[in-house]
């Protein structure tokens, strides 16, 4: 039997697909944040992510707790952690060549993840708190996707305007843009990188907590979004951080339509072959990374 | 020269007859079990069963007169690693026997060593009927092949008068040997499949895939489905309104945490397992009051399957009243038994033939044995409402 497609399948992938999106983009500025700032590629920032969900399923499970509130602990917390890894380990490798950044962080989320699995075993957890879907029409919005969508715009938002508007968001940016002269300006960028790492690892932290909504949680949850991230990065331009959000939303948009007209196995084929092309024809990202 | 040999002969016959029980030093049995990493759960229902397996047979006067005595590893659900594991086992534990470790790909890759060494592997969790067309010796199946897990689903299907199926698996290999295996009955029932397709392991957004089954609107979908997907298919089916009158996933759909995961949404959800609590088999009780005393808690097919693989070999031992692979090997061809884990026969490759699967739906928060008709508790609940029926 042929599927047809109609109008409003595609309308409901590209809105399925949009609202991934969101979270896509959420967490991939966390990770555009770092390397811009610090030109280290944290793959530890997956590991973040399920520390995330794993501080709102226990706030669930065992206090009941809305886990839209818990995002009031597990952002907050994150970015004490974030604070932590970059004060102790991340520090050490910031301006050495990016592989030794890599190793780092690769090692930091192997210890983390065994620890995770040490601590609450390697079985999958969820947070059932909301379920179903309204229905406009023929187009069904998911109830715990769309409220997940809402938050990390919200939380993206306040993400941007806290670097474009304050004293410390306009560093981080200076930094980023040009770390010797944003020194010379008097920027201490020591203190920069430990806010950057923080402000990164909340942003990973509420995409786990937001996640566990509508997926499962277990120690390994965050490796694919690890990929994801470098993805959308490469897509919005390295550095670009209004591309990092666009490059989300095309993601998951790009995931949901391959798998609707093609496969779900060549999602993420198409996906990369997007990145490749852009890197072709656009190798500055979709809006222009910095040089 | 004859002399010394009958002399050590006789001496040693005295010892063995009038020597107490177990004087011998105990048969050591090895296995390789993955106690830590992405199979750990199911793993260690699968060492609980071997373990109790082997406290009973030493309370019953162990086996050919000696204690049995287990050598288990971790392998960390890494088939490499298992391959190291069966060989250090073998060559440098010295172990006289070995039983299998969980899942299929591990036992495939451990299955390559115990035929090397020409030792039965009675592999107690594996379901991929390619790894018994390998034409090995050696090794032995004890539950039902991937292909018929929906075998239930199927039947109920077509008793039912329903005509078309969708079919969405995991594309690794147990999976898509259950996805092969229910296309293959479906027709078979003059069903028509009117989706076949795999999608990536680790996937966690089925939105496409369900758009499309929507569009659809097959009678039955089957998912050829682990834990992690098959909650997430569920709950996505859920979220877009997606709404068959009968819908089953293999491995998931059975286990307890499913319901714990999904609540209300596991509702009218069929699953297949390989035993079940309430099935007549013989022991079945024994074997549930014992499995409790003895650990103290919930668990899943795997343990009973672990014990009663690990009962079969043994039987197949006391009847070849040897060590000896080629002996074992000969019992255990034309053995016919029945456990509390139900019935084994084995086909010239010691493929399982005889063991049945049974089919499970979600009713009222509980798992409820609903096919075959003679080991059924329950009617199965049909068709399943659609999701805006529901309160």
């Amino acid at each position: 039997m042929t599927i047809h497609f109609t109008g409003t399948m595609l309308l409901q992938g590209i809105v399925s697909g949009l609202l991934s999106g969101g979270v896509y983009a959420m967490i991939a500025l966390g990770m555009a944040l770092i390397f811009g700032v610090m030109r280290v590629i944290n793959v530890a920032h997956g590991t973040l992510l399920m520390l995330g969900g794993y501080v709102t399923y226990w706030l669930f499970a065992l206090y009941g707790m809305n886990p839209f509130l818990s995002l009031l602990i597990s952002f907050p917390l994150l970015f004490v952690v974030g604070l932590l890894l970059q004060r102790f380990f991340v520090s050490r490798v910031v301006g050495a060549p990016e592989l030794s950044s890599l190793i780092l962080t690769f090692g930091l989320s192997i210890f983390i993840t065994n620890v995770a699995v040490m601590s609450w075993t390697s079985d999958y957890r969820s947070v059932e708190f909301l379920t179903g879907s309204f229905l406009l029409g023929p187009i069904a919005i998911s109830k715990p996707r769309l409220v997940t969508f809402g938050f990390a715009l919200l939380i993206t938002v306040a993400a941007f305007v806290f670097l474009n508007k304050t004293k410390t968001g306009k560093a981080i940016r200076a930094t980023s843009q040009h770390r010797e002269l944003a020194q010379v300006c008097g920027i201490n960028v020591r203190r920069i990188d430990l806010i950057t790492f923080g402000l990164a690892s909340a942003l990973a932290g509420a995409g786990g907590s937001l996640i566990s909504v509508m997926y499962s949680i277990f120690p390994e949850m965050g490796r694919g979004y690890v990929f994801k991230s470098f993805l959308v990065i490469v897509l919005g331009g390295a550095g670009n951080y209004p591309g990092a959000f666009l490059g989300g939303l095309l993601l998951g948009v790009v995931e949901g339509l391959t798998s609707l007209l093609l496969t779900a196995q060549l999602s993420e084929v198409i996906a990369y072959v997007l990145l490749v092309l852009v890197l072709l024809i656009r190798p500055t990202g979709l809006l222009g990374g910095r040089t | 020269m004859k002399i010394i040999k009958a002399l050590i002969l006789a001496v040693s016959s005295i010892v063995f007859v009038a020597g107490p029980i177990f004087a011998q030093a105990p048969i050591k049995i090895g296995a390789s079990i993955s106690l830590t990493g992405t199979y750990a759960k199911l793993g260690s229902y699968t060492q609980d069963g071997y373990l109790m397996c082997a406290k009973e047979v030493n309370e019953k006067g162990g086996l050919l007169g000696r204690k049995l005595e287990f050598v288990v590893y971790d392998d960390r659900s890494d088939p490499p690693t298992a391959i190291k594991l069966y060989e250090k086992l073998i060559t440098e534990d010295k172990v006289e026997l070995v039983m299998g470790p969980y899942s299929s790909p591990i036992t495939k890759a451990a299955a390559t060593v115990s035929e090397k060494y020409k030792k039965i592997m009675m592999a107690s969790l594996a379901a991929e009927t390619a790894i018994w067309e390998q034409g090995y010796k050696y090794l032995f199946m004890t539950i039902s092949p991937a292909e018929v897990y929906m075998q239930g689903l199927v039947e109920l299907a077509a008793e039912r008068g329903l005509k078309t199926i969708a079919i969405i698996t995991e594309d690794t290999s147990f999976a898509l040997a259950a996805g092969q295996g229910t296309a293959d009955l479906a027709k078979k029932k003059g069903m028509q499949v009117v989706l076949h397709e795999p999608y990536p392991k680790g996937t966690t957004d089925f939105s496409g895939l369900l758009i499309k089954l929507k569009a659809l609107n097959p009678d039955v979908i089957s998912g050829g489905t682990y834990f992690d997907d098959s909650v997430a298919i569920t709950r996505q089916m859920k979220e877009l309104d997606v709404n068959p009158k009968m819908f089953g996933a293999t491995v998931g759909g059975d286990v307890p945490d499913f319901g714990k995961q999904l609540g209300n949404t596991a509702e009218y959800v069929y699953g297949s397992t390989q035993w079940a609590e309430n099935l007549q088999y013989p022991g079945v009780k024994d074997f549930i009051n014992n499995y409790k005393k003895l650990y103290n808690r919930e668990f899943s097919y795997h343990a009973p399957a672990g014990w009663g693989a690990c009962q079969i070999f043994a039987e197949g031992i006391r009847r070849a009243k040897s060590l000896d692979s080629d002996k074992i090997r000969e019992q255990l061809l034309k053995l016919k038994i029945t456990t509390a884990f139900g019935d084994y026969q084995v086909d010239e490759r010691g493929f399982q033939i005889a063991h049945k699967m049974v089919l499970i739906q979600w009713q009222d928060g509980k798992r409820v044995t609903v096919w075959p008709s003679n080991l059924a508790e329950a009617k199965p609940r049909y068709p399943t409402p659609a999701w805006s029926a529901r309160k």
